[in-house]
């Protein structure tokens, strides 16, 4: 208990912290649900300390007749309510922590846990509301709102286990156990809480110096995650909506911390590259990476990140430029060359079947992830390559230029048949299905219609001599030729 | 479609995906911890000098040209494929004459 309320005390004293960090984390670290490095028996010790009985007094003696905390009578009141509740969070905390340690996980019981957590973030609310708490001590926002999201996913996993074994309410949870709604009462209870707190923040009239609205980016991202996870993701649109509304008087993005830009810009990337808008969506997902902590300075979860970043990069690039992943960039991430090496392959040696192979093989992972449709539009530049391909090896041929002189240039009238050709080699379908090798020219025809329609290749078909006729300047836009 | 033999069929049926399902929940909990995986991470830090970023450290403006390439092999007409192909247009050429 003593520790706690030093490091309470320190952070209402700047002067006092000494190892850098700012006030506003000294003070939420003491309502973190995890103890600190230095002394992870602090929650046993806050709980030997005292008891359910005497809290109150204690609580009194720390942090209304501390002489090394001087707060205003009603801040000190509002810090009062916020760790009763805390002291109430943190027995439950240590119980369910002890049940799942010793191999009792089905009776951990974080519902108990969430609540009480909570109370504690609605406690913080009030003070909030109230204008009690100054802006200084928005970390302890954060804390609230990311503990909700993370007890709230462990007390659905522990009603899911124990409707799943029958532990819990006998047998009249069958038919809930197939309602999609319950599955995930906790965490959209926190999704409803973190966006009271998003609402806190945004609504605060304060000059911007001391303003919530340094936690909106934040906070924004906690609801981004949780309606993911809940699969609600059109509900992000509305916080996206809200922040572009409030845009002309909050700090512009750049002026907020990294970590809150970064994640922002992933989430929204990705939300984008969902609506299938490609631009914004590779604005984003680059400005996300470009930004990024390095790996060599972050570590595993930052790899992680930049991994995620870059799975949706990939095919956003993929899409918007033709552009594929270098085997440098491949090489960094194993799970990424896993991922995408077949794919980048076959598109660039423009080999259909071994990307309808890769295609296969990926498929789960590409579901998963939602990046399977995308990819599949990879087939389109395949089949550009392909045709490029035809072009080139047609080589070159005399042609007169307009004044009568004669010149070298590529041969433009192509016959069908060379790029059924090619077709076939690559491993297309276009078969006419007499199981002898020969090939539906109309088939043939509609794919390479259909390069020109997408502005792929510029150029028209002579359907009654047979031949395609290839723009001279240009046949290929964007690729040289 | 008719008769109590079918009828019967169907119950078993029934029983044995029922026997089933018992061993089912531990799918959608797998499938949840697949999609923590998926999670963004928080960062360490909160904030960081420019010169740890990822595009400063990857070499800045540089970054685009050697972790992107085009999807097309310029003009080479000398990989495999085109070789061959090369080869099938010369044949088909053949055939026509």
């Amino acid at each position: 208990m003593d520790s706690i309320f030093r490091d309470f005390a320190a952070a209402h004293n700047p002067a006092t912290i000494t190892d850098g960090r700012s006030p506003g984390y000294v003070l939420a670290s003491t309502i973190s649900p995890e103890p600190p490095e230095d002394e992870p028996a602090r929650f046993y010790n806050f709980l030997q300390a005292t008891d359910p009985s005497s809290i109150l007094t204690d609580l009194k003696y720390k942090l209304q007749y501390n002489p090394h905390v001087q707060l205003e009578k009603k801040e000190a009141a509002a810090w009062m309510e916020v760790f009763t509740v805390f002291y109430k969070f943190v027995s439950f905390l240590v119980t369910a922590e002890e049940a799942q340690n010793s191999g009792r996980a089905k009776e951990a019981d974080w519902s108990s846990v969430y609540d009480s957590w909570k109370d504690v973030s609605n406690a913080l609310y009030k003070g909030y509301q109230s204008t009690v708490f100054a802006a200084w001590t928005i970390p302890c926002i954060y804390v609230a709102g990311k503990y909700l999201r993370v007890f709230a996913i462990k007390a659905d996993e522990n009603i899911a286990s124990q409707r799943d074994s029958g532990l819990a309410f006998g047998g009249i949870q069958e038919e809930d156990a197939f309602n999609p709604d319950s599955k995930n009462e906790k965490l959209e209870d926190a999704a409803r809480q973190i966006n009271r707190i998003f609402g806190l923040c945004i609504s605060d009239r304060n000059p911007i110096d001391e303003s919530r609205k340094w936690a909106l980016y934040y906070t924004a991202n906690l609801l981004f995650k949780t309606y993911f996870r809940l699969n609600s993701i059109a509900l992000s649109k509305n916080i996206m909506r809200s922040l572009r509304a409030s845009a002309h008087d909050m700090p512009a993005l750049y002026q907020f911390p990294k970590a809150h830009r970064v994640t922002f810009h992933y989430y929204t990337g990705v939300i984008y590259f969902l609506e299938e808008d490609y631009a914004t969506a590779e604005e984003n997902l680059t400005a996300a990476y470009e930004l990024c902590l390095s790996p060599n300075v972050g570590g595993g979860a930052t790899r992680k990140n930049l991994e995620l970043i870059l799975t949706y990069l990939i095919p956003t690039k993929l899409l918007t430029s033709h552009k594929l992943p270098s085997a440098a960039l491949l090489s960094q991430y194993p799970r990424l060359a896993s991922l995408f090496q077949p794919i980048t392959t076959s598109i660039r040696t423009a080999n259909l079947s071994a990307f309808t192979a890769a295609m296969e093989a990926g498929e789960e992972e590409f579901v998963k992830r939602r990046i399977y449709l995308t990819l599949e539009r990879g087939r389109d530049i395949i089949l550009r390559n392909l045709f490029r391909k035809v072009y080139l090896a047609g080589g070159f041929e005399s042609v007169k230029d307009k004044d009568g002189n004669e010149e070298m240039a590529r041969r433009t009238r192509i016959p069908v048949k060379e790029f059924a050709a090619a077709l076939v080699m690559a491993g297309a379908e276009v078969g006419d299905g007499n199981g002898e090798g020969g090939v539906d020219g109309d088939e043939v025809e509609c794919l390479i219609a259909n390069a020109i329609y997408k502005n792929l290749m510029k150029g028209y078909i002579a359907r009654e001599r047979g031949i395609v006729v290839l723009s001279k300047a240009g046949a290929f836009p964007g690729t040289g030729v | 479609m008719s008769g109590a033999s079918t009828g019967s069929t169907a119950t078993t049926k029934a029983t044995v995906s029922d026997s089933k399902d018992t061993t089912k929940p531990l799918q959608p909990q797998k499938a949840a911890q697949l999609e923590e995986d998926d999670e963004f991470e928080d960062f360490p830090v909160e904030d960081w000098a420019k010169e740890e970023e990822v595009g400063a450290q990857q070499g800045g403006t540089t970054t685009t040209t050697h972790l992107w390439e085009e999807s097309w092999d310029d003009d080479d007409t000398t990989d495999d494929f085109s070789v061959q192909l090369k080869e099938e247009l010369k044949k088909m050429e053949g055939q026509k004459k």
